[in-house]
């Protein structure tokens, strides 16, 4: 998919003094046009990666009731990376992430398509009151739909179980067994209007004599989708989870939060959470760098290995 | 949260639908099913519009009538311009001041992380220059790592810099866009503007004016897709403003609120100004969704993928 | 920085130091002194309440070798700065001196090894807020013991009122009621700590809590001052509060309640203990890179022990108790409205600051060790008890001190 610049030039003697010159233009200007972006990119991206990896491997030592008697870096081998690993919390925080995701992701990425197919069915009135009611959300911080939707889980304030309250319905939405999923309920409203906006994109772009085959071929709605709209937008799932996947380890925002009404999140609830705590709370740096490399480790290799896969099976 | 990307318009778009026939051609649907789909689409469309709704109610209430009344009703007492008075002036404008700081972001962050993934994708596409396949992979890697685990250690590295608690330490690195580069390239390659470039070279402009002249205008549908994908992902972000600010009067809108919310326990006034303030960012945010979902096109990236 | 030779005191030039707390309206406290020291001015700037922000902040503001001149720590937090050299020791500039103008218990917990860390700017003095009107529909007074206190609980439980709430994620509650019976968890030995969390006075006390839970005397719901807490409090849900001094603002928030509530003495254990005990309270604290440590120190004194430091204090930031020893704030000598004209301060709190256990001192990692206790705390309403969660909170915490490289060793008591 390459555009390759023509090369060839009639090579006359005034010309080729310029093609020269040209040549060499054009041998500086992609650095060029690069060049702002590469630095940016290694300030920002490669020397702090660099630099987790330089503080995950050094240790602080004291000595003295306080640290007065003197404070010691050396090297630490792999010591932070041990003790990053023999935190439970952490450990029990990448675990729930994953079963976060693979629930969430899930269930949010079947709810975008159900709704795209409806939207883009026959069927659906007012398909732009629609759209709009349901990308809103994506506009919405992280940080104020989670204060938002705080107080729509607190008991007392919360409209939602006062009305269940009347039919008799317990609903604890931040107790210890359903705190994560209110949690996904934040998450699954913030992101689904988005998702579905690309699957509709998508959708729309399917040629309307695929419809008119199916059509000839007396297919239903039920065969066309799943015949062939799914596997049509097949690349815009896959594009959707991938990203769903990096955004579920990276989860912060939610559970800080809500972490002052729900008891039952710790302070080292998700991934992020514990490298934060481990880092401003506990002033440990260098334990906090083992822990953002691993969680940079663990987002590449899942994402990586999910491309290779749908990459494989599509082939 | 890096949310999912946006695709684009290939050059060969597919044929629209003729007007005169309903969607994709397919044939109009019968009663019972509009019904019950619109049905289904209704009841989705309440559960998104909830919280929103609540809000508005929540911001015309006193705090007394917050936990008094329930919360989907109106209280007698309509407090909503004296909650909305109070959220501007608070603290000399404090709200105001951080809504600015957040289209400061933002929109220049936006603005200028747009114009360097444009250059640096029309680069990677127009251009065979050795090592561009190495550049180009390390990019795409830098897509797949979370901002959140590069925001500690970044912010390890400025406070050597002394860059921590500046406007800086927040705009720079949202000034690089890898995904934004990876989707100005896809579109770029797709794009067959050869004979544009022969004719501008033959003209004799220099390959940075060729750029800016007939690159910029080529990849404007891409261009408007990054900025917006980049302008909502700036704005959202909590954490790496949350790592390297101190200082109140440098905060984006999401800190700012944050701020508030967490003094409710203590100042009972702070939650007319939590409800208030949460009012006044949602509405914009809200039009400017709506105004902007047309502009997110359709199209495959098939090529994305590989 | 505290080897380092002392800071001489500004000559003649004016000086602006900038004061970090999440005291409510700070300023108007600093411009009384502003304005009789045009020399040295003081400049207040909110940050969120500590361990909601307020020390990453500090902490992140020192690791770039820049932060405030004055910083409001609490005394319990002290410890973890000075682990990160983060703070002047102020004897060097001659706090010394007013040692004997401080309450003997507060003293103590800002001096270590010599030094002082901390000008200590309020502590909290515990005591029982209580509805004479909820008790009365079961038909019982403000509980004296705390084994009333249970069979008070009991039957208010008929009535669908819960007496208190047991905050399982901030176990520094759990912590004020152990060193009221006589805990002592962590001591300076030579050079090394020695640790003890599985004494008699604490282990009784999870014991007592565990049944407490077990019957449903007490939610674990949600903690004393959040948003849940203080809706059930509003719906006439919550009949009493066991807290410090300072909640008395914090009361003042529940919707509807002026006028319902009182004070009285914090319920006794049986067999020894002490009559109260203490959450919270803070310091004003010099942090290192102040360029101004001696116009610091002044101004904390002033803040602190004047007349008039003292009534600003209480009059603009609520705060919980005077440090002082001897002066509690005009404000504190009246009868409140709020408490139906109770003069609850002289009667509750002030005997109170004398009944406390003068032992108790903080450790470096007490935000930490606090988190390792929630943690073990939450298992409760999975089977877990309390019991065991101190005693594996222990384990946990000499670890946690061995990784930072400090020594620690277990004590029987």
């Amino acid at each position: 998919m390459t555009s390759t610049v023509s090369a060839t030039r009639t090579r006359t003697p005034s010309s080729s003094l310029r093609g020269k010159s040209q040549h060499r233009k054009r041998m500086w200007a992609p650095w060029a046009l690069l060049g702002p972006f590469l630095l940016l990119f290694i300030l920002t991206f490669a020397l702090p990666i660099i630099i987790a990896i330089g503080e995950s491997f050094t240790k602080v030592t004291r000595h003295g009731i306080f640290g007065e008697k003197g404070v010691t870096t050396e090297f630490a081998w792999f010591s932070n990376y041990a003790q990053a690993l023999a935190n439970g919390n952490f450990i029990a925080s990448i675990g729930r992430m994953l079963l976060f995701g693979v629930v969430q992701v899930t269930v949010m990425i079947a709810a975008c398509t159900v709704l795209a197919l409806l939207l883009e069915s026959a069927s659906a009135r007012w398909p732009g009151f629609f759209r709009a009611a349901y990308f809103l959300p994506y506009g919405i911080p992280g940080v104020i739909a989670t204060i938002l939707w705080s107080f729509l889980y607190v008991p007392g304030l919360s409209p939602l179980i006062d009305i269940a309250g009347m039919f008799r319905i317990q609903l604890d939405f931040l107790g210890a067994g359903t705190v994560l999923w209110s949690i996904a309920n934040i998450v699954t409203w913030t992101y689904t209007g988005y998702n579905m906006l690309i699957i509709v994109a998508q959708l729309k772009a399917i040629p309307t004599d695929v419809y008119e085959a199916a059509k000839v071929d007396g297919a239903g709605p039920w065969r066309v989708a799943r015949s062939i709209q799914l596997p049509l937008i097949r690349p815009a799932l896959v594009l959707t989870t991938v990203f769903s996947i990096i955004g579920t380890l990276q989860l912060f925002a939610e559970p800080q939060v809500l972490q002052s009404v729900a008891p039952a999140i710790d302070s080292e609830y998700t991934p992020n959470l514990s490298a934060y705590t481990t880092a401003f709370a506990y002033n440990d740096y260098n334990v906090a760098a083992a822990q953002a490399v691993l969680i940079a480790a663990v987002a590449f290799i899942l994402s990586f290995t999910f491309l290779r896969l749908t990459n494989r099976s599509s082939k | 949260m890096t949310a999912p990307a946006t695709t684009l318009a290939p050059p060969a778009a597919p044929t629209k639908p003729a007007p005169t026939m309903k969607r994709h051609g397919r044939p109009g649907a019968s009663r019972s099913s509009t019904i019950v789909v619109t049905g289904i689409l209704v009841v989705v469309a309440i559960y998104f519009l909830v919280p929103v709704y609540w809000v508005i109610v929540a911001a015309t209430k006193s705090t007394k009538d917050l936990f008094a009344t329930n919360g989907f009703l109106f209280a007698g007492h309509f407090s909503l311009w004296d909650n909305l008075g109070k959220v501007l002036t608070y603290d000399n404008g404090a709200f105001v001041r951080w809504f600015l700081n957040s289209l400061l972001y933002a929109g220049v962050g936006a603005a200028v992380a747009t114009y360097f993934a444009a250059a640096g994708g029309y680069a990677l596409a127009k251009y065979e220059f050795r090592g561009r396949n190495v550049v180009f992979g390390t990019i795409l890697g830098g897509v797949l790592v979370p901002g959140t685990a590069t925001a500690l250690p970044l912010f390890l590295l400025f406070s050597q810099l002394g860059l921590t608690n500046t406007y800086w330490s927040v705009l720079l690195p949202s000034l690089v866009s890898p995904f934004g580069l990876f989707l100005c390239r896809i579109y770029a390659d797709a794009t067959d503007d050869s004979a544009l470039l022969e004719a501008a070279r033959i003209d004799g402009a220099g390959e940075l004016r060729i750029f800016h002249t007939v690159g910029l205008r080529v990849l404007t549908p891409a261009l408007v897709t990054v900025f917006l994908f980049q302008l909502v992902g700036i704005w959202n972000n909590y954490f790496l403003p949350l790592v390297m600010l101190s200082d109140t009067n440098l905060y984006p809108i999401t800190l700012g609120l944050n701020n508030w919310r967490s003094q409710v326990d203590r100042l009972p006034e702070f939650y007319q100004l939590t409800t208030g303030g949460v009012l006044l960012s949602v509405i914009p945010l809200a039009i400017a969704m709506i105004v902007l979902q047309r502009f997110w096109r359709g199209g495959l990236t098939e090529g994305a993928i590989k | 920085m505290n080897s380092a030779p002392v800071i001489r005191p500004a000559s003649g030039e004016k000086v602006t130091l900038t004061y970090w707390a999440w005291l409510k309206d700070l300023q108007n406290v600093c411009d009384i002194w502003n304005a009789k020291n045009p020399n040295v001015q003081v400049n207040a700037v909110w940050i969120p309440g500590g361990n909601g922000g307020g020390y990453q902040k500090m902490h992140s503001a020192l690791a770039a070798g820049g932060g405030p001149d004055l910083a409001q720590i609490e005394l319990r937090t002290i410890p973890e700065f000075m682990l990160v050299n983060g703070l002047v020791d102020l004897a060097r500039y001659g706090a010394k001196d007013y040692a004997d103008r401080f309450d003997k218990t507060l003293w103590g917990q800002v001096s270590f090894v010599d030094g002082v860390y901390g000008i200590p700017q309020d502590s909290g003095p515990m005591g029982l807020y209580y509805r004479p009107d909820l008790l009365q529909k079961v038909g019982a007074d403000a509980p004296k013991t705390w084994d009333d206190w249970a069979a008070t609980a009991a039957e208010l439980r008929k009535a669908k009122i819960y007496i208190d709430c047991f905050p399982l994620a901030d176990p520094s509650w759990f912590t004020a009621v152990a060193t009221q019976a006589g805990a002592s968890w962590l001591k300076v030995d030579g050079d090394s700590w020695t640790i003890n969390m599985t004494d008699d006075a604490t282990l009784n006390t999870a014991r007592f809590f565990d049944k407490a839970i077990d019957k449903d005397l007490v939610t674990t719901a949600y903690a004393g001052f959040s948003t849940p807490w203080f809706a059930a409090a509003a719906a006439d849900n919550i009949a009493t509060l066991t807290s410090a001094s300072w909640g008395d603002a914090l009361l003042e928030g529940v919707s509807g309640g002026k006028g319902k509530w009182r004070v009285a003495a914090m319920p006794t254990w049986p067999k020894g203990g002490y009559g109260s005990s203490y959450i919270g309270g803070s310091t004003a604290a010099v942090l290192a890179n102040s360029k101004h440590p001696k116009e610091a120190l002044e101004f904390a004194i002033w803040m602190q022990t004047s007349k008039e430091g003292i009534d600003a204090l209480i009059k603009n930031c609520g705060i919980g108790w005077s440090p002082d020893r001897d002066y509690i704030g005009k404000q504190r000598e009246q009868p409140s409205a709020f408490f139906g004209g109770q003069n609850y301060n002289e009667e509750v709190f002030l005997p109170a600051t004398h009944e406390q256990n003068p032992d108790w001192s903080w450790w470096p990692i007490t935000q930490q060790s606090f988190n390792i206790l929630a943690d073990g705390f939450r298992k409760k309403s999975s089977g877990g008890t309390l019991v065991d969660a101190v005693a594996q909170a222990e384990k946990n915490i000499i670890t946690a001190f061995r990784n930072k490289g400090l020594s620690i060793r277990k004590v029987e008591s």
